[in-house]
């Protein structure tokens, strides 16, 4: 099946907001996210395998608050209690988690076309994010990952780095557009590029 | 507004939260014999109290788990919560 992007109504490339007079390169840069894997693993209740054995892309699955286990090529996000986001651009890495989680003790379940995905970057983008999400910021640091609220919209949030942030936003696909109005709305005081 | 400790989150905000209602109440057994009037009053009957209340919430923007808060319903005082299948 063919990726077809969820905000390419919406995301325009150019310079907005105020960002005249202003350093381009610290001006905040958005960009739309595309072309992944993007799988959810749940393990049932019922399923007695220990988390230590599964091996995916190197990466163990983890139980540990707002901790992402990640490489270059794949992410895991703790979503809740045994239950995860994976992130990947390694596209056939599905026939092999299929292979290593049995239908008896996970499920998989594929969303790459289901969520919209935008990146954020630059040092104000924690700003942004403050304007809409009633999260404690200070403490989401590098390779961490939260579920929060976006003005209203459920959103999740990757913070892929913290020097300079670089941080993406992952929402159902039918509020794309939404959070995108939103994010660039919050976005107009400190300029940015859309790329 | 209400900062809620979730038992598997931590402490947010109440925006990321749903009301669950009730937690005291229970379920009838499974293939027991009931009235009309008892089922009735487990779907429709509820107590408003003022005081002390244990409830259900959902971190529904979060990690998505139901969970029970011991609130006060006048001071919106939060004294405990606990994973749904804990008791206090």
């Amino acid at each position: 099946m063919t990726f077809k992007s969820a905000l390419e109504n919406i995301h325009q490339k150019g310079f907005f907001g105020d960002y005249e007079n202003k350093n381009k390169q610290n001006l905040i840069k958005i960009s739309e996210i595309k072309n992944l894997l993007i799988l959810q693993i749940v393990q049932y209740k019922s399923s007695n395998i220990s988390l230590r054995d599964i091996n995916i892309d190197g990466l163990h699955l983890n139980n540990e608050v707002l901790k992402v286990n990640c490489n270059n090529e794949t992410r895991i996000l703790w979503f809740g209690p045994n239950n995860w986001l994976l992130i990947s651009i390694k596209k056939d890495l599905l026939k092999t988690i299929n292979q290593i989680l049995r239908e008896s003790d996970f499920a998989v379940t594929d969303l790459s076309h289901s969520r919209a995905i935008i990146e954020i970057e630059g040092k104000n983008s924690i700003e942004v994010l403050k304007k809409g999400c009633p999260f404690n910021f200070n403490k989401l640091l590098k390779g961490n990952s939260v579920n929060s609220v976006f003005n209203g919209i459920t959103v999740s949030i990757d913070m892929i780095n913290d020097s300079p942030n670089k941080i993406r936003i992952f929402t159902l696909r039918s509020f794309g557009e939404s959070l995108h109005h939103s994010l660039t709305d919050a976005c107009l005081e400190f300029g940015y590029k859309n790329i | 507004m209400l900062h809620i400790k979730c038992p598997h989150c931590g402490m947010r905000s109440q925006n990321e939260f749903a009301y669950g209602g009730d937690a005291s109440v229970k379920r009838p057994e499974l293939n027991k014999e009931i009235s009309d009037l008892e089922w009735d009053n487990f779907v429709y009957l509820r107590k408003s109290l003022r005081g002390k209340h244990l409830e259900l919430w959902q971190h529904i923007s979060g990690c998505r788990q139901w969970f029970k808060v011991q609130r006060d319903t006048a001071t919106h005082e939060i004294f405990k919560t606990l994973k749904a299948n804990e008791d206090i």
